[in-house]
């Protein structure tokens, strides 16, 4: 399966990623080839079989409704690049 | 002109009110809590950790679906939808997409004249929320408290046909969440967000224009404004000829206006895929059942029974349904006093919403209970105490939980149907105000009720208007 160079700077940009233009040429042509790979799967028939969610036995993993002590807001904001008044500070995003 | 119908359709997202958020242990509700000030490592996406579902955010959106008639299913999973945004620590929301907690699902919503409106659900499913941002000094600061904060998205088929009917929809559904515990419901606080799609066709047709969407719409009053105001401007768009493009509008509640929201550069694309880190949800028969059994009946239907059991005019089933604590008061009211159930929806509706409204609480709440409010309707019904004592009692219970009984007994306010004593009065009255009699006895008629009102000053309450009047107006007519 061919990805064409627009496709994959299409799918650069929902990963906030900027690709050279040599870049793109290279994995235009990576990711077609794990496209080609990924498609001989496809070539089993599988439609007689349930797709499988999980291995585990179906049993809900659940949590009791219970309070918990927070982080700090001093330890949480040490991860950010800046912060003000308690907050993360970015740019401003254009809507 | 075309005559056009609306084809409206709610995007609604319910903050459910459980302690913790959906996938962490952190507090739920910040509302006036400093910013990141609820938060751990889950809800604020740091790496290496795994989020656990809340158990009572699954039970009160299976107790929502049960009353939107929706199917639970039995197997759901979340996925994870991703896209950047700085309200979005992970990157990614976990919601549910290809297999939703519930399918199906409806809301009869009362139309005049016995009709319903049957308003389908498309969507419902739970999902976490995002954090807020806020522009200041031209930087954005984030706060995480709201993230992973749990909501159900409930979203209509485009079964709505006005924007009075929208609004209706929107109060509908407030009542039931509130009615069920599920959510405070509060649209200013953001626990009731709705989204609006809005498109108009000749009245009659079949098929859908385009629409747009409204966003930013919080409260049911902005709501019916913002989708009547959107509804007028497609209908003069398609009359000049133009075609309706399919906008994003934003509703600024201060002009009372709907303006264009700059499009976004892609198409959503949230390439969704299940979320690893979490077991599919399975939902057994017997949870569902015991969560069934919790399932009151619901507000529609006891406005129904209301109606055909105590003969009450749908104006009043409407009122006294409106909150679940109400409708019960009212009930156990019409029990304790065995009489007209008419009567008892009157002093509710009068004299108890009142004091409800001034107090700022709910029924359940009140030290004046269905037994005080019955014993005072009897007590009048029996002629041992009027109306207005009546009335004052209610605030009396209310302030010293005492018996209506037990308070007419201590303050004397046993009705004083005693000619003699009235008569006494009246001629006192009479005595001690000769410029009223004469103006009375020269046609001023209107004075005999400032007469009865002196008799009952002096009686202080106690005597019985009706039979003073009468005295009065005999001793005058001398
Ligand atoms: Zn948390």
């Amino acid at each position: 399966m061919r990805l064409t160079i627009e496709e994959v700077k299409h799918i650069a940009h929902l990963a906030r990623l900027e690709l050279s233009e040599d870049e793109l040429q290279r994995f235009t042509e990576q990711l077609s080839e794990i496209l080609d790979y990924a498609a001989r799967l496809q070539e089993l028939d599988t439609s007689h079989i349930l797709p499988t969610s999980s291995v585990l036995p179906p049993r809900s993993m659940l949590r009791p409704d219970e309070v918990l002590p927070p982080l700090s807001p001093e330890e949480i904001l040490r991860n950010a690049a800046a912060s003000a008044q308690g907050q993360f500070k970015v740019p401003p995003v254009l809507e | 002109m075309t005559d056009y119908e609306a084809v409206i359709g709610l995007e609604t997202h319910i903050q459910l009110n459980t302690l913790t958020k959906i996938f962490c242990a952190c507090k739920a509700d910040s509302w006036n809590a400093a910013p990141n000030t609820n938060i751990c490592p889950v809800c604020s996406g740091l790496p290496g950790v795994l989020p656990v579902l809340n158990e009572k955010a699954v039970e009160k959106a299976m107790l929502l679906a049960a009353a939107m008639h929706a199917q639970i299913q039995s197997l759901s999973f979340f996925d994870r939808k991703n896209y950047f945004y700085p309200d979005l620590p992970k990157g990614y929301q976990i919601s549910m997409y290809e297999a939703p907690l519930a399918t199906g699902g409806y809301l009869d919503l009362p139309l005049p004249q016995n009709e319903a409106r049957r308003v389908r659900i498309a969507k419902l499913h739970l999902e976490e929320d995002a954090g807020k941002t806020k522009n200041a000094g031209g930087k954005r600061l984030i706060d995480f408290n709201r993230c992973g904060v749990p909501l159900v998205e409930m979203v209509t088929s485009p079964d709505l046909r006005s924007a009075e009917e929208a609004a209706q929809y929107l109060t509908r559904l407030r009542q039931l969440l509130r009615w069920l515990g599920v959510s405070e419901a509060d649209m200013e606080k953001g626990h009731l967000r709705c989204d609006a799609n809005v498109s108009i066709r000749p009245r009659g047709a079949a098929y859908l224009n385009p629409k747009t969407e409204i966003k930013n719409v919080n409260s049911i009053d902005a709501v019916r404004e913002a989708v009547q105001k959107e509804i007028e401007r497609q209908a003069r768009e398609m009359e000049a000829g133009h075609t309706i493009e399919s906008w994003t509008l934003e509703w600024d509640e201060d002009s009372g206006k709907l303006k264009k929201m700059r499009s976004k550069e892609t198409e959503a694309d949230y390439r969704y895929f299940h979320e690893p880190d979490l077991l599919p949800l399975h939902i057994s028969e017997e949870w569902k059942k015991s969560i069934l059994t919790a399932l009151p009946e619901l507000p529609l239907e006891r406005r129904q029974r209301f109606v055909t059991q105590y003969g009450l005019p749908e104006y009043d089933a409407d009122i006294l349904t409106a909150e679940r604590s109400l409708s019960d008061y009212y009930e156990q009211t019409v029990k304790a006093y065995g009489g007209d159930p008419k009567k008892v929806s009157n002093w509710l509706m009068n004299d108890v919403l009142r004091m409800l409204n001034e107090k700022g609480m709910t029924a359940d709440q009140l030290r004046l209970l269905p037994a005080h409010l019955a014993e005072i309707i009897r007590l009048i019904d029996e002629g041992v105490i009027n109306n207005a004592t009546g009335k004052s009692l209610l605030e009396k219970v209310q302030a010293s939980g005492e018996t209506p009984a037990a308070i007419v007994a201590r303050e004397g306010l046993a009705k004083v149907s005693d000619d003699a004593a009235i008569r006494s009065i009246c001629q006192e009255v009479i005595a001690e105000n000769p410029a009223e009699v004469e103006n009375y006895r020269n046609g001023k008629a209107t004075l005999m009720g400032w007469f009865v009102g002196q008799v009952m000053r002096k009686m202080r309450g106690k005597a019985d208007p009706n039979l003073a009047r009468a005295i009065l107006e005999e001793l005058l007519a001398q």
